[in-house]
């Protein structure tokens, strides 16, 4: 589904440069929900800023379903986003001047899908994140877990192949993390890949992989179980 | 580009910041208020110059002679000078070389008498030629004919206000008035503008001066200066004006004794004004409009930064950067067309409303040159689309990850 081939990427410094990613090769299934983590700086986010098509990268390949990503457009970067990926922030990123049904179906209108067929769809992803009764309401007039499930169905409306999710709990309580997470394991289940960039090991061990990042490069990638903690191996401080 | 959508985001826009958008919109829209309302201004005064000078031929000299200020060749200041009809034939037949002319005399407040009606109206004895130089529209009957003059006829050419004061109803070509108790024939009629125009009585100068005056002395002379150009309009002024002081013994710097007004050099002294009241306006107006350029542009400037993250979530949901352009362009333009229309409406219903008032023997007629006006509107909703392109420019060149980034 997603796979990552000698992935290198540099930020330009002054005098020089800050080489962020090292050589990432990574294979991620359709249906996979991983977590990647890392301390700050590691490149984790930066990482997720490459699989989104948010970011470019130096050297390396990287092949998302059978179509190579490298040399993209920018229009063409921004139909495969369109069209492939969905994205969920941790501070949410919902449009402060929309309502709730407004923000879900604003994919849409880039697809150019009919207005009509934008709300009817909107309302359906909002009633299966439990939200069809705060359809009409402003950002700012919901709790951070509302948001979240929100910008969740944002991020599905499209029916997109791979979630993508930088730190979708880091603004939310325990509990209401809880339920969003409740909310990507079922949408992982209906087999949309999920990666999510966190620095919590319990919103990692709720997923089936676990890549760990360290200055760039992945150190250790497997079943979320068997990842140690970072606290155990004493090298990395959470974000 | 322009459908519902992007005109309901342009309209949640403007309407987040209501002080800030009115604001803006106030700048732009007093641009063109005031570059409407100065064009109307400097029209109305043009206008009002344009009609004053409408009452007489650019191409006529006008000749009087006053008092004398300074004493010369032995004789003491304070002295009448008076021109008399052979300084006209002196002139006309040996001075200069004019195509057409006339002797004028006036007598103010005259008794004009038509059945039992009757008023005060100025009484002019002037010849054939003056109609020409005064410019006088007839509307009925004819004017003053050199047989007239030749047999000191009693008759005269009466102006509208006499039709509607004296006459009423009744016919008045070939209707006996009688001015100053003399009877006379009203030979025909006119209609002209100005402050004195329609009230005047005109009458051969040669049966004013055998009847009335008694004299052959005239208060002023018009001289047509025909096809000369401004330099030959000159030449013969200097030319009149040298007789004049040469034949009356006036100092040749005694301003007051004698007085040959050129009225094309006076026109075109007062296009030289117009033109740099036109271009005061303008220039004016071209800053205002910037004011209101800048104002947009700096609104659209903090509009862009502040919706940096939203473009770039927009990005990550499938924008791209000609939609996000265009957005944030129309909006500019948006803002600039209503703001400026506004100013536009605003404008003209000023005019229209202080038209009536502002009436004056140099002014009238404040009208809005509509073509300029809407040039400027259009000039002002480029530069509003400008003022929007350049920040949008910046902000759809940020990567989507920079513009999540941007705090």
């Amino acid at each position: 589904m997603l796979a990552l081939r000698g992935i290198e990427k540099s930020y330009p410094l002054a005098g020089g440069t800050l080489p962020v990613l090292k050589g990432i090769d990574l294979n991620i299934d359709q249906g996979e929900m991983v977590a990647i983590m890392g301390s700050s700086g590691s490149g984790k986010s930066t990482l997720l800023n490459v699989l989104g098509l948010l970011d470019g990268f130096d050297v390396g390949s990287y092949t998302l379903g059978d179509v190579d990503m490298s040399g993209l457009s920018e229009k063409q970067g921004a139909r495969y986003r369109s069209r492939f990926l969905g994205f969920v922030f941790q501070s949410f990123n919902l449009i402060a001047f929309k309502t709730a049904l407004e923000n879900v179906a604003l994919p849409l209108f880039y697809q150019k899908v009919a207005r009509r067929e934008r709300q009817q769809r909107a309302m359906e992803m909002l009633g299966k994140m439990g939200m069809d009764d705060r359809a009409d309401h402003l950002p700012s007039e919901l709790s951070g877990g509302q948001k979240q499930r929100v910008a969740i169905a944002r991020a599905l409306i499209t029916s997109p192949r791979v979630i993508l999710a930088d730190e979708p709990t880091g603004a939310l309580d325990s509990t209401t993390s809880h339920e969003v997470m409740q909310v990507l394991r079922e949408v992982n289940a209906s087999g949309i890949t999920v990666i999510i960039v966190t620095h919590e090991a319990d919103i990692a061990a709720q997923c089936d992989r676990t890549i760990r990042l360290h200055d760039g490069v992945i150190i250790e990638d497997g079943r979320s179980g068997e990842v140690v903690e970072p606290t155990a191996r004493g090298a990395n401080t959470p974000d | 580009m322009f459908n519902r959508e992007t005109w309901i985001e342009i309209a949640h826009t403007v309407t987040a910041n209501p002080l800030r958008t009115a604001l803006t919109g106030l700048s732009v829209g007093l641009g063109i208020f005031i570059l409407v309302v100065m064009q109307g201004l400097g029209f109305g005064l043009q206008n009002g110059v344009q009609q004053d000078f409408g009452d007489e031929a650019r191409n006529t000299v006008w000749v009087r002679t006053g008092t004398t200020t300074l004493p010369f060749r032995g004789r003491q200041p304070n002295r009448r000078v008076q021109m008399r009809n052979e300084d006209e034939q002196r002139i006309t037949e040996q001075v200069i070389d004019a195509p057409a002319w006339s002797g004028r005399r006036m007598m103010w407040g005259s008794t004009v008498g038509y059945q039992s009606e009757q008023g005060n109206y100025p009484i002019v004895g002037v010849e054939p030629d003056f109609d020409d130089l005064e410019l006088l529209p007839l509307m009925g009957g004819r004017w003053l004919h050199a047989d007239d003059l030749a047999k000191e006829s009693k008759v005269c050419v009466v102006g509208e206000n006499l039709l509607d004061e004296l006459f009423k109803q009744d016919e008045a070509i070939g209707a006996f008035v009688t001015l100053n108790g003399i009877t006379f024939r009203v030979v025909g009629h006119f209609s002209k503008n100005g402050r004195w125009g329609n009230s005047m009585v005109y009458i051969p100068l040669t049966t004013m001066q055998r009847v009335f005056t008694g004299s052959d002395e005239v208060d002023q002379m018009v001289l047509s200066t025909g096809d000369l150009d401004l330099e030959g309009s000159t030449a013969m002024v200097e030319a009149v004006d040298g007789d004049l002081r040469l034949r009356h013994s006036v100092h040749p710097d005694d301003q007051r004794a004698v007085r040959v007004r050129d009225n094309q050099e006076e026109y075109a002294m007062f296009e030289r004004i117009f033109t740099g009241i036109r271009l005061f306006i303008w220039i004016i107006g071209g800053f205002t409009l910037l004011a209101g350029a800048i104002g947009v542009a700096n609104i659209m400037a903090i509009v862009v930064k502040e919706r940096t993250v939203e473009i770039g979530v927009r990005k990550a949901l499938g924008a791209t950067s000609g939609s996000i352009l265009s957005l944030i362009v129309i909006e500019a333009i948006s803002l600039t067309l209503i703001s400026g229309a506004l100013g536009l409406i605003a404008g003209v219903a000023t005019l229209n409303v202080v038209a009536p008032y502002a009436q004056h023997d140099y002014f009238a007629n404040p009208e809005v040159n509509l073509r300029v006006t809407l040039t400027a509107l259009v000039v002002l909703v480029v530069a509003g689309a400008i003022s929007g392109l350049v920040p949008a420019l910046r902000a759809v060149r940020i990567r989507p990850i920079e513009a999540l980034r941007y705090e």
